[in-house]
């Protein structure tokens, strides 16, 4: 353990020489390299780190790029620092594990708010700084104590044209009849969303969701679930739907647009009853790149530019309201919390998500298996 | 004292990663039979809940059970080719190895994507027999038990075939000459003789598809449609989103005591190094 303190120290400090010009490249991946000997990867990641960049921890593919783009560009040009990725996928037992290890590699991670609420509970995260991150940029209750929402996804339906040709789904009571409307479904399987669909299929209005009454979604999930196939990726949630697996799908609104293009419109996406998930940027305990800089970091995040990239990078939907008010008509419906939307949606409460994933989770996939 | 003596210099030399092996792979091992006991309080209420929580026998069962048919399919399937392969000539027995291996190389996702593509509602199959006018409703292939069944003796086949088709090799063909000859029929030889003879391929091939299928996770997942909740992802789950670790060591640690159990079981009935391929005379 005391080996492991030194050479982390060592380099750390040598990173430090490397960035101020102290130290030749060569040596420091020299050092790097020795240091290496013990506990490789961790380490030249921290001591990576500590030379001065911010990691962002998110989920790769599209969004390695879109975040470059919309984020670090302008956070690079602002304070010189770099921004890099991992892409891992920070779930919360990652999170949690990467701290309890005392190896954190990673400054900020793309995840959700409700993680903020349970992984902050626990002292794994940072808390953020309110005085560098506006609490007015992001959605009224989403400026929470250990995350701010940077942007919105949500969970919406999509039904296939040609199945109902004599009249269209149009909320979550629609598509938990099985009789009105005929046809396989698909729903989240880590119970996300698919509770709050059914509570509102059920009656339950959108405003007066929570706390979620667990066995009255349950029961309305179980009776369709001969006839509902469940996903737990974007990717399969789409392929269920072109592939035809299903005549009505639940899916992320953010890809929603992509796939009414690219069906050229045989499948449509339902607003009605969506649920926005608030998407939040949290810091763990402990993270390499500093306090200081990943605030900064968040702070560039809300501004109205890097949230419209993301907007048109990924879908996903901006929280400052200034940048909401930007976005062109034609784009308004696909954003979850445009102004013709908030009437419709339902928003998630991460406080009792964070405090209730486990019971719900569990039950959820209790019920469904 | 002659075993001291019989003892070969080479574990002298291999001895030093031996321990690397015994500290790396156990100090792990052990801490997870540590979270067991005490994530999220010290006590046995981690294993207590096996017998109180009828969710946690629910997955046991139906990993037990789909993890029994599958090894009982694959092995049935395994034998017929392993014999096909043992009794054609040599290049044909070469043709069928490599496509074999080739099954055996693909990668898991790839085969799960495609027998959703070949089987699913909208796929190759199911929109033939409608065309064909077989069938009216597509038939449910996949996102269900069945799919992960097709899903899993598929990558298990060649699992099985290998060891048996080892143990068939090894038979001396004489024997069942002198079998015929000694007045059994075709049936009575194989089933008196060819088949014991091929026991051990059969136990090791078993052995070799039941442990790893009580591993699998992709194909569940994925095949399964959500549905068919198997302790490997349920694990992962538990790790991952809803932060039970010690829900998820207590299940990682009966998995493991399971595989030991079933090897001592076995050890009893037979040599296991014959059947492992190890200790041949």
């Amino acid at each position: 353990m005391q080996d492991k303190q030194f050479m982390r120290e060592t380099v750390t400090e040598a990173a430090h020489a490397f960035r101020a010009g102290r130290l030749d490249r060569r040596s420091f991946l020299a050092l790097c390299g020795m240091a290496g000997v013990a506990i490789p990867s961790v380490l030249a990641g921290k001591a990576e780190a500590a030379a001065g960049e911010i990691v962002m921890w998110n989920w790769g593919g599209q969004s390695e790029e879109c975040h470059g783009s919309a984020i670090g560009v302008p956070f690079t040009a602002e304070t010189g620092i770099p921004l890099k990725f991992d892409t891992s996928g920070p779930l919360q037992g990652k999170i949690k594990e990467m701290v309890d290890s005392g190896n954190v590699t990673a400054d900020v991670c793309d995840a959700d708010l409700f993680d903020a609420v349970a992984l902050g509970a626990t002292g794994h995260l940072e808390p953020i700084d309110y005085a560098v991150v506006s609490k007015d940029k992001t959605l009224p209750g989403y400026a929470l104590e250990f995350g701010t929402s940077i942007i919105l996804y949500g969970y919406a339906f999509m039904y296939d044209t040609q199945a109902y040709p004599d009249g269209a789904p149009a909320n979550w009571a629609d598509f938990f009849d099985l009789e009105k409307f005929p046809g396989q479904r698909s729903l989240y399987k880590w119970a996300n969303g698919s509770l709050e669909a059914a509570l509102m299929a059920d009656g339950v209005a959108k405003d007066a969701l929570y706390p979620l009454d667990l066995d009255r979604a349950l029961a309305k999930i179980t009776a369709i679930k001969d006839s509902t196939i469940y996903w737990g990726s974007g990717s399969e949630a789409h392929d269920m739907i072109v592939n035809g697996e299903v005549s009505m799908g639940m899916v992320w609104q953010n890809r929603g647009r992509n796939i009414e293009q690219e069906t050229n419109g045989r499948y449509k996406m339902v607003m009605d009853g969506a649920i926005a998930m608030p998407g939040a940027y949290i810091v763990p305990k402990g993270n390499p790149g500093g306090r200081e800089a990943v605030m900064k970091f968040i702070a560039v995040s809300q501004s109205v530019d890097a949230q419209l990239g993301l907007f048109s990078c990924l879908g996903m939907t901006p929280t400052n309201a200034e940048a909401i008010a930007m976005i062109s008509a034609e784009d308004a419906p696909y954003a979850i919390t445009s102004e013709a939307n908030m009437a419709v949606i339902a928003l998630n409460d991460p406080t009792w998500w964070g405090q209730n994933t486990d019971a719900a989770v569990n039950a959820f996939l209790e019920a469904i298996s | 004292m002659s075993r001291i003596q019989s003892l070969n210099p080479a574990w002298l030399l291999v001895a030093p990663l031996l321990a690397l092996v015994a500290v790396m792979f156990a100090g792990p091992l052990l801490n997870i039979l540590w979270l067991s006991f005490t994530d999220p309080e010290p006590g046995i209420a981690n294993y207590v809940a096996l017998v109180e929580k009828t969710s946690l026998q629910k997955l046991l069962w139906t990993t037990l059970r789909v993890c029994l048919i599958t090894t009982v399919l694959s092995v049935a399937l395994g034998y017929s080719i392993a014999y096909a392969m043992a009794n054609v000539a040599e290049a044909s027995r070469q043709r069928m190895m490599l496509f074999i291996l080739i099954s055996f190389w693909i990668s898991v996702l790839v085969r799960t994507f495609s027998w959703i593509m070949l089987l699913g509602r909208n796929g190759l199959l199911n929109n033939g027999l409608i065309e064909a006018g077989l069938i009216s409703q597509p038939i449910p292939f996949v996102r269900n038990e069945l799919g992960v069944l097709i899903g899993m003796v598929h990558y298990m086949i060649p699992y099985a075939v290998l060891p048996i088709l080892a143990a068939m090799q090894g038979i001396d063909g004489r024997v069942l000459q002198a079998s015929r000859n000694l007045g059994a029929s075709p049936a009575q030889t194989f089933w008196r003789v060819y088949l014991p003879l091929t026991k051990p391929g059969i136990i090791a091939g078993a052995l070799l598809v039941f442990i790893l299928s009580l591993g699998f996770y992709i194909t569940p997942a994925i095949m399964g449609g959500g549905k068919v909740l198997m302790v490997a992802e349920y694990i992962s789950v538990q790790i991952l989103v809803t932060l039970k670790w010690g829900t998820a060591a207590m299940l990682a640690v009966l998995m493991l005591a399971s595989v030991l159990g079933l090897l001592y079981v076995l050890s009893r009935f037979m040599k296991l190094s014959a059947a492992l391929g190890g200790g041949r005379t």
